[in-house]
Parts: C-alpha cells; structure tokens; sequence
C-alpha cells in the first residue's frame, strides 16, 4: 500500500516538474510580451519635443520629503481588465516622483482591483481609505465601485477623479471623469452616424447591467432627429458573431447604421464576422470609445478603413502637441508594457490633474487639503482633451462632453471629425450645460 | 414574426455554428470512444495552440503556415503528454473522475493562457476566411465550409477507422475493458498514446479553424466545450454521426432564433435545453449509467 | 459511482450514543467558534472581515457540493446557478414581503430546495458523468435565463425587474441587528455554523448511512433495500436548501445582485477547490471557502495574478484525484505529521535508528 503510495508520489512529483519546465520553455520562446509596444509604436514616431523630465519642477531631482498617499480602485479580471488606467497613472506620478515630486514630496501610490463583486469593490475602497489611509483617490476605473461607493465617498469626504463606466461615475457629487462613459459615447457615435444621414439607429450592447440606462441617451437623440431607434443586447463572451452582425444589419435595413457598446474583443469579433459576411458596407457602423484603440485597428485591417466612426473622448495618441507628447514619453520610460491607447491617456490626464491640483496646496498635505484642492480643479486644459476639465460643487459631473469621431486607416486610428459638443437632449448633458453656464469659470470663460 | 428572407441568411450562420459545434462534438467524442475519457480540455488545448500561432506570426516573425502547423503540433503534443502521465494512473477509475481530471488540465491552460495572453483584441485570420462566394444571398467563406467539412469528414473516417482497421478496433476494446485488453496482447500503451495523439492535433486543428469561426479569445474558446458538449450529450457519447447531426441542429435552432425578438435573448439556451430535453427522453424507461464498460 | 475510492469516512455512529471523542471535538469547535465570532473582528480590518464573510459564505455552498461528492459520490457542476437561484428567491421575497431576515434565509433555503429537487428528479435516473454533465447543462440554461431576466429587485410582475438607475439599490437589506460589515460578519458565522450543524446531524442519521450505503456500492444497496432514489434526492434537497440559505446571505451582504457574479465557469472553479479542500470529512467545506474567497485575495494582496490560482486549481484537482483524494483536510495533518517525523529523526528525537 505505502509502496504504490509512493512510486504514485513520484509520478507528481514527476508530472509536476515536466508541467513546469514545459511552461517555462513556452514562457521563453514566445518572449514574453505580446503587447506590442514595439510595434505600434513604430507608426508614432512624431518628432518628441518634450521630455519625460517636463512631469515635475525640477528636472532630474528625486523628490524626498514625506509621501503624498493616493489610490485608486479598477476592475481586474479575465475579459474585462481596466487596470492599465491606474497604472499609466503611476507611471506618471513615477515620472513627478523623480524630477522633484509635488513641491517636494513623492507620491505614495497604491492600486487595489475588484472583479466586479460588489461586495468586494465596497471592502476596497475601504481598505484604501481606512486601512491604507490613502488622502485622495484618482485614477479609478470600474465598472461598478461608483455605484457601489459613490455614498460612502460623500461620507467621507472625498472627491474622486476616474475614469467612469458605472453611471454614478457621472451623475453624483463626489465622482468626476475624464471620459464619459458608455452612454455618452454611444450619443456621440450615434450623432456621428446621424450626420452621416442614416435612416434608422440600432444600438448593440453586451447584456451586462447599465443597458436601460445606456440606451436611453442614443434613443432620445436618435428620436429627436426624427429617426426611427431600436436597441439589441447580446450575451458576451459572444459564441456566434456571425448571426450577431446579420440580426444587426437586419434590424437597421439597408442605409441604416448600427452603433456597438463593446468591449474591442467582443466587437472585433462582430466586425470580422460583419466583413465575411460582406456586411460592412450595407449599413453604417460606429462604435463608442472602447474601440479607439490601434489594436483594433491593426486587428481590423483595411477592409474597415474609413468605414467605422468610433467616438474618440480624447485626442489621438498620434497627435502633435505637448501633453500628448509627454504621454508618450512618460508611457515610453515608465511604463512600456502598457499600450497606446485611450486608457493608457486617460491615466496620463488624471495623473496630471492630480499633480496640479496638489501643487497649489499651501500647507499640510491633508485628507481635507488634498481633497478640497481636487473640487477647486477648473479651467484645466490640456490638449488630449477637446474642452477644459474641471470640478466643483454640483449634483452632477461631466466635464468631458466634447468628442471627436476616430476612424481606421492603414493600422492606426485618424481624426475623422473634429471636436463637437454632445447633445444636450440628452438631459444629464443638458443639466451639466446649465452649470458650466452658471459658472462659466469652470470651463475658463 | 421575421419573414421567411429574413430567416435564409440565418440558415447559413446556423450551419456554419453548427459546424463548429459539431467540430467540437465529434473530437470530444472521438476520444472518448477510443480511451473512455471525455476530455474536457478539448477547447483550452486547441485555444493555446491558436494563442501560440498568433505569438509566433505577430510577435516572432513566422510565416502562416509553419505557425499553424505548430499549433496543431502543440495540440498533439500536451494532449499526448497528459495521457501518457494520467491516463494510466487513472485508467481503472469511472469515467466521471477522468473527465473531473481533464477539468484540472483544462485550468491551468486557462490559467497559463490569462497569465501569457492578457485580454485583448487580437485576430489571426486564415487565407481561407478571405475567400468567399455567395449561396442565395449570404457571403459564406471558405473557413466555414472548411469547418463543416471537416466535421463531417472527421466524423466518418474516424468511424470507419475505428471499425475497420486492426488499431481502431484495439482502440475500441481498450475503452471497453483496459485489463482485459492488456492480457490479449494489444500493446496497450501505445494504441493509448496513439489515441490521445490523434485527438490532440484534432484539437488542434479545431483550436485553429474555431478562433477564424469564434474569435481568438482564450475564455470562449475554452468554454465553448461546454456547448458542445450538448452535441455530445445528445449522441450519448457513443455515436459519432448523431454528434455530427445534433451539432448540426442546435448550431441551426440557435441561430434561427436570432432573429425573433421575442426569444432572441434567450437562444444561448439552445444547446443546454436541447442536451437535458434528449438526456430525459432517452433515459425515461431505463437508467443510464456509464460503467467502465463504455 | 465514487470519486475517489480510497478512504471512508469516520463510521458514523448511530443516534443518540455521543463518544468522550465527540465532546472533545464539540469543545475545540465551541473554542474556535468563540476565536472567530469575537477575537477576529478586532484582529481584522474591515476589507478582510468582507473577505472572510464571503468565504464563510461559500464554504456553505462547498458543504452541499462536498456531501454530494464525498457522501453519495454524486457530482453536480451546476452549485453556483442554484447560488443563483437562491439569491434570486432571497430578492423576489424581500421586496414582495416585509419578512424578517431569518424568515427569508429559511424561506429561501426550502425554496430553492424545492426546486433543487424538482430539477433532481428526472436527472437522477442518470449516473456519475451523465448526471454531472446534465447539470452543468442546466447551470449553463439557468445562467442564461437570469442574464436575460436580471435580478428582482423591486420593480412589478412576477420578474419584480426596475431598469437600473443611477445609485442602484440595495436588494436584500441586512438585519438590523446585523448591518454594519463585522456584525454581518458573525450573523453570517453563526448561520454557517448553523448550516454545518444541520449538515453534521444529517451525515449522522438514517439518511447519511443510506448514503454511505450508496456510495460503496450502488448494487448492493439496491439489494439491502435502500430506497435509493429517495436518498439520492434527500442529498440533492439538503445540498439545494443549504445552497440556498448562502444564496440569501450572499444577496445581503454584497446588497447589489448581477447576472455576471455567477459565470458558469465558476461551476468548475468550486468543483476544484472542492475537491481540493476534501470531500469526506465537513472541514473540508471550510477550506474550500477559504480556498474560493480568501486565497485569491490573498494573492493580490502579494501582488501575485489571479491567473496563477487558476493554475494552481487546476493542479491541485490533479493532485487530489491522483494521490490525495480525501484533500487537504486529510492530506496536510498527513504531511505535517510526516514533516514531524523528519524533523524528530533529524534532531534525534523520537524512534532512533
């Protein structure tokens, strides 16, 4: 019995060690790396003007003084991975870190993820305030902890900078985004197809909770320009692409046009199965932001080029000017493996906000200073986004409301539109214009 | 109700699927009549295999094909790898714990596979998905027809292999009764080794046309074993062309409810109520058990 | 149709005769119990106390899944959708009713007990791989029918579904006695210890020696009489009514329900740290629940990537099917013990050489 035992604990032993070195011989023949820093790079070799050093004041010089606590809390888990957001935010605050840090202090920064329990984004964001003592939180991406959290932020006191999914993300008082989010970006999308004088709108959306509240926005858009609206939602991980893009194009009949809410694995996949099925062309399609990626466009090759309209809430990562120049730069020497991309900006802006912010504090770095000096952000412009960002006292925030349209084109995404303003049928958007009216210092007018 | 030109094109995305369900039936099945395992790690296999190609085209320079042929030779290799160390240990064990093993290959792939390849957006697609003709309206492409033939193709040569040749027939007494077997003379070990061999660049093969079918995402690949487990289900595990047909069927129910709205949310459904529907019926006069006598 | 055929449980003793053994064991229990409901909160930050309720929580669903398993060799890949259910059940009921809180953690535990059983019955003429294939079917369309349907959650009509707003709301609010996180905390230990009891007086009565019976050999139990599709379903309604119970501890203490925090591939994830956990003795229910809830957090607190426990699973049902099969509860004391031996015989302590 012992003797079978044991020559059975062999073979595990055995077994065990073949898996290992198996793996690891696959580890090193494929290098690793997959995200093709390298390679896309290549397309944006724009003339760098700046230097990573241009993140801090004084260039060159480690800051020492006591740490600066920040945090963040981001949705991490197989399909649905936001964590690069917070991290690109950390690169940054690396980069601040070592040229002289925020008048002299480094900043402590310190990431949690969540895998969408809610139960589990509501202990993080205790463990960032309560256990890690974290001062101010920016840098947060999740698709739910705004609608977990956003009263247990208020309760606390502190003003939260993110970049948003949940719809609390935009429509309470202690968040405030740099993006706009699903339903915002569908609008713009869903104008983008409207100028493009479809005759029928059909949004398509992962069957994931949020849906109602997406749809409404491009389905009263889409009604007030007198067009007829219908909305579809597909389980995801999507199995059966091809019948997806066919009930799509169906639905919005010829010289209609089909608007995609998706993750850009999932809507590659409808994509491709859209092109074999030589559907690209009867309809028109757009996308909101999470397809403006050059993953996508690469993945998507030239059959699509100039033929999808993705609603860009930022700037191209090709663009010319200073901040997007110091974005590249700081992703360069910071951090590689994260790529181009709109998530990669959006770290970058709410690093950068954050900085300024915190440079204007006279005094003791507080959880009430650090906190008060994030609500008094306004007029803050930077050229990754279309208008000024800001926040301040309101019931609700969403300052990015200005969009471009992006299309595919050999590889990369290009401006296909310039900057215009999200409808203002849209109530929340209308109610948002009121503010920035009433306070027209928000916006620097 | 959607009219009759709105249902054809489904009919082609229904057979298309069904190919791919029935693809993933038949080599889950293949298997099992061979070494009385179901291994349930088909898709993760042939998943990592599609993985590895993409890496070695994007990523390390390679040309297509010799790619695809490492992916369909990686399928081969792990699958041959976990039979030679757990098939024998396992072997005298009910069918239920092998496949419960062959879970435990099917998460650490899926692990290795999250681990190496985070999510993304990335594509691989074959020249075949390229070429395309029309049948009444739709675009069908190469790949699909490809994957359907394939399909069928696999499911009656294996039939027939199984039948008629000296190593298919060892193979079926080996399923049957492994001791005995082994007291007959049949060189019990490496008929198995061929076995699991076979199935592994089936797997392989699968993994290539199903992320061209699919997508090139290591979760739904893995999983999409369950689906076709349906196919599976319905055949008993025993009959590889019932695996074909039922494939064949739930991939054309599935996709002829897209277009009803009514019920068009709920058509993911279509393999696991047909699957538990057939179990019931066929098992309402007498028990059905699997002993190790497949 | 066993899992694993090595070793068997304790013989359980017949009812009413309690061994000196038991009341020791009863009071290392009480002991423990009294560490986690009183010393732990104060040891504990907030977040871990979440952590540690949520693998209290599941440590009840890998009960029903363990005596499954382990007592009738009866495998069911369809636990989380019957999780589901009972979340489900657990919101139709307190927005439909003005119910006490342990009113709806029973009503919810029969409930999903009923339809447990109901969906048993037809599946149980099947044996071993059959019947754990059909049931991951059944996870698979009951995922898909609550992905389609979302949770209830106030709104009218039999689905009780509000199209969600901003802010959500909470849908099964906690006791009142029991709302902050480490009160909820020992509400939800007491309950599982509750559970566990339940478990324990089953494994020791009529229907767990019916159970052993099956497990041995199905034939023979057949020949001795045993009813064995009234045992088989017995073991599915308690697996349900427990499962079933978590499901409503589980609605109030995350308070938000979604369709995507039961994937079916959770079905496979449980069945490993099941197994891993060891299905014959109930200890091994509890760290299957601290294996499902507390390991990964864990390792993210180390930095470490889910992906490696996915791993990690992945092997240790290898393992556990190959050299282990009664799992870390048998295995560990095993080894440490072997681990004690060595280090006597190295210091020269114990049986010399």
């Amino acid at each position: 019995m012992s003797d079978k035992l044991l020559s059975g604990r062999l073979r595990h032993i055995f077994m065990l060690a073949a898996l290992g070195a198996g793996f690891a011989l696959f580890l090193v023949a494929c290098g690793g790396d997959d995200d093709d820093s390298g390679g896309s790079n290549a397309n944006v070799e724009v003339k760098e003007t700046v230097a990573a050093s241009d993140c801090g004041p004084k260039a060159g010089e480690k800051a020492t003084g006591t740490p600066i606590k920040l945090g963040a809390l981001a949705t991490k888990q197989p399909g649905t991975d936001f964590s690069e957001i917070p991290r690109m935010t950390e690169a940054y605050f690396k980069c601040v870190n070592d040229n002289g840090g925020i008048n002299g202090h480094p900043v402590d920064y310190v990431i949690e993820t969540e895998q969408t329990d809610p139960g589990q984004a509501a202990s993080q964001a205790r463990k960032l305030i309560e256990s890690e003592k974290v001062l101010g939180i920016a840098g947060s991406s999740s698709i739910i902890e705004a609608d977990v959290n956003h009263k247990y932020y208020e309760q606390q006191g502190y003003y939260v900078i993110a970049a948003g999914i949940a719809p609390s993300a935009y429509g309470t008082s202690n968040i405030s985004s740099v993006n706009m989010g699903p339903r915002y970006s569908s609008d713009g999308a869903t104008q983008a197809l409207i100028r493009k004088k479809v005759k029928k709108i059909v949004l398509v959306q992962s069957n994931v909770p949020g849906t109602e509240y997406i749809q409404e926005g491009p389905e009263l858009i889409t009604k007030a320009a007198g067009l007829p609206f219908e909305g579809l939602k597909e389980n995801v991980p999507i199995q059966d692409a091809n019948s997806v893009a066919l009930k799509a194009v169906q639905a919005a009949g010829d010289d209609g046009g089909v608007v995609l809410n998706f993750t850009p694995p999932e809507a590659l996949k409808i994509l491709q199965a859209a092109q074999q099925q030589g559907l690209q062309d009867r309809v028109k399609w757009g996308c909101s932001t999470p397809c403006n990626t050059d993953f996508l466009a690469k993945a998507l090759g030239d059959a699509w080029d100039g033929k999808l309209f993705v609603n860009a809430e930022l700037n191209l990562i090709t663009a010319d000017a200073p901040d997007s120049n110091l974005y590249r730069e700081v992703r360069k020497k910071y951090a590689p493996d994260i790529p181009l991309g709109s998530f990669s900006q959006m770290g970058f802006i709410m690093g950068r906000i954050a900085t300024e912010a915190l440079q204007g504090v006279k005094g003791e770095y507080t959880k009430d200073s650090v906190n008060k000096a994030f609500l008094d952000v306004k007029d803050f412009k930077t050229d990754i986004l279309c208008g000024p960002w800001y926040y301040g006292k309101a019931p609700l925030h969403l300052p990015n409301n200005i969009d471009r349209t992006v299309t595919p084109q050999g590889g990369t995404m290009v401006e296909n539109e310039d900057c215009f303003p999200i409808s203002d049928v849209d109530p929340a958007i209308k109610q948002v214009r009121e503010i920035e009216a009433k306070d027209p210092s928000l916006i620097g007018k | 109700m959607p009219s009759w030109d709105e249902f054809q094109p489904f009919i082609v995305t229904g057979l298309a699927l069904g190919g791919v369900y029935a693809l993933s039936g038949v080599g889950l099945v293949v298997l099992y009549r061979a070494t009385g395992v179901l291994n349930l790690a088909f898709g993760a296999v042939g998943a990592m295999g599609a993985l590895i190609a993409w890496e070695l085209i994007n990523n390390a320079g390679w040309d297509d094909y010799p790619a695809y042929l490492m992916c369909i030779l990686f399928g081969g290799v792990v699958t041959l790898a976990y039979g030679l160390l757990f098939g024998p240990p396992l072997a005298n064990r009910d069918p239920l714990v092998k496949a419960t093993a062959s879970l435990g290959l099917a998460l650490i792939l899926l692990g290795t596979m999250s681990w190496i390849w985070s999510d993304k957006a990335r594509s691989m697609v074959l020249p075949t998905s390229n070429e395309n003709f029309m049948v009444s309206d739709v675009l069908v492409n190469y790949t699909q027809v490809i994957g359907f033939a394939f399909g069928v193709v696999v499911t009656f040569a294996t039939a027939a292999f199984l039948r008629y040749t000296g190593l298919g027939t060892a193979m079926r007494a080996l399923a049957n009764d492994r001791e005995i077997t082994a007291t007959l003379g049949v060189p019990v070990r490496r008929v198995e080794a061929a076995a699991w061999l076979g199935s592994g660049l089936l797997a392989g093969v699968a993994g290539l046309l199903l992320s061209n079918l699919v997508g090139l995402d290591a979760t739904t690949l893995t999983f999409l074993v369950i689906s076709s487990l349906a196919a599976a289900l319905i055949a008993r595990l025993q009959s590889l062309v019932v695996t074909l047909v039922a494939g064949i069927v739930v991939g054309l129910v599935n996709a002829l409810i897209t277009p009803i709205l009514s019920i068009s949310e709920y058509r993911d459904m279509t393999p696991f109520v047909l699957a538990i529907v057939a179990l019931l019926w066929l098992s309402r006069h007498r028990e059905i058990s699997i002993s190790r006598s497949a | 149709m066993s899992v694993a055929t090595e070793p068997r449980p304790r013989s359980p003793l017949s009812p009413g005769r309690v061994s000196s053994g038991d009341a020791r064991r009863a009071v290392v229990i009480v002991a423990l119990l009294a560490f986690v409901l009183f010393a732990i909160p104060t040891l504990l930050s907030v977040f871990w106390l979440k952590v540690l309720t949520g693998a209290a929580i599941y440590s009840i669903v890998a009960l029903g899944l363990g005596i499954l398993m382990g007592r009738v060799g009866l495998v069911s890949l369809g636990q989380i959708a019957v999780l589901a259910l009972g979340a489900w059940v657990a919101a139709k009921l307190f927005f439909d009713t003005g119910l006490p809180f342990p009113i709806v953690l029973l009503l919810s535990g029969l409930i999903t007990m009923v339809l447990g059983t109901f969906v048993g019955l037809p599946a149980l003429r099947l044996g071993g791989l059959y019947l754990a294939l059909i049931t991951l079917m059944m996870a698979g369309a009951i995922t898909v029918v609550i992905a389609a349907t979302d949770f209830p959650n106030g709104g009218p009509g039999f689905l009780a579904h509000v199209e969600s707003s901003i802010g959500g709301g909470d849908q099964v609010r906690r006791p009142a006695i029991a709302e902050t996180d480490p009160a909820y905390f020992r509400y939800t230990v007491i309950v599982t210890a509750l559970m566990f009891l339940v478990a324990l007086w089953h494994v020791r009565s009529k229907a767990g020696r019916a159970w052993e019976a099956i497990r041995q050999s199905e034939p023979a139990a057949l020949a001795a009489g045993v009813n064995m599709t009234l045992y088989k379903l017995w073991a599915f309604a308690l697996a349900s009514f427990l499962t079933g119970v978590a499901g409503a501890l589980l609605a109030a203490n995350v308070g938000d329900l979604f369709n995507y925090q039961f994937p079916t591939s959770q079905n496979i994830t449980l069945l490993a740290v099941v197994l891993m956990g060891g299905i014959y003795s109930l200890w091994g229910a509890v760290i299957a629940g601290l294996l499902f809830r507390y390991l990964p957090e864990l390792l993210d607190s180390w930095n470490l990537p889910a992906d490696l426990l996915t791993i990690l699973f992945g092997i240790g049902v290898l393992q556990v099917l190959l050299t282990a099969p009664a799992g870390i509860v048998e295995q560990f004391p095993k080894d440490m013990a072997r681990l004690g031996r060595a280090i006597g015989r190295l210091v020269g302590i114990g049986r010399s050489r």
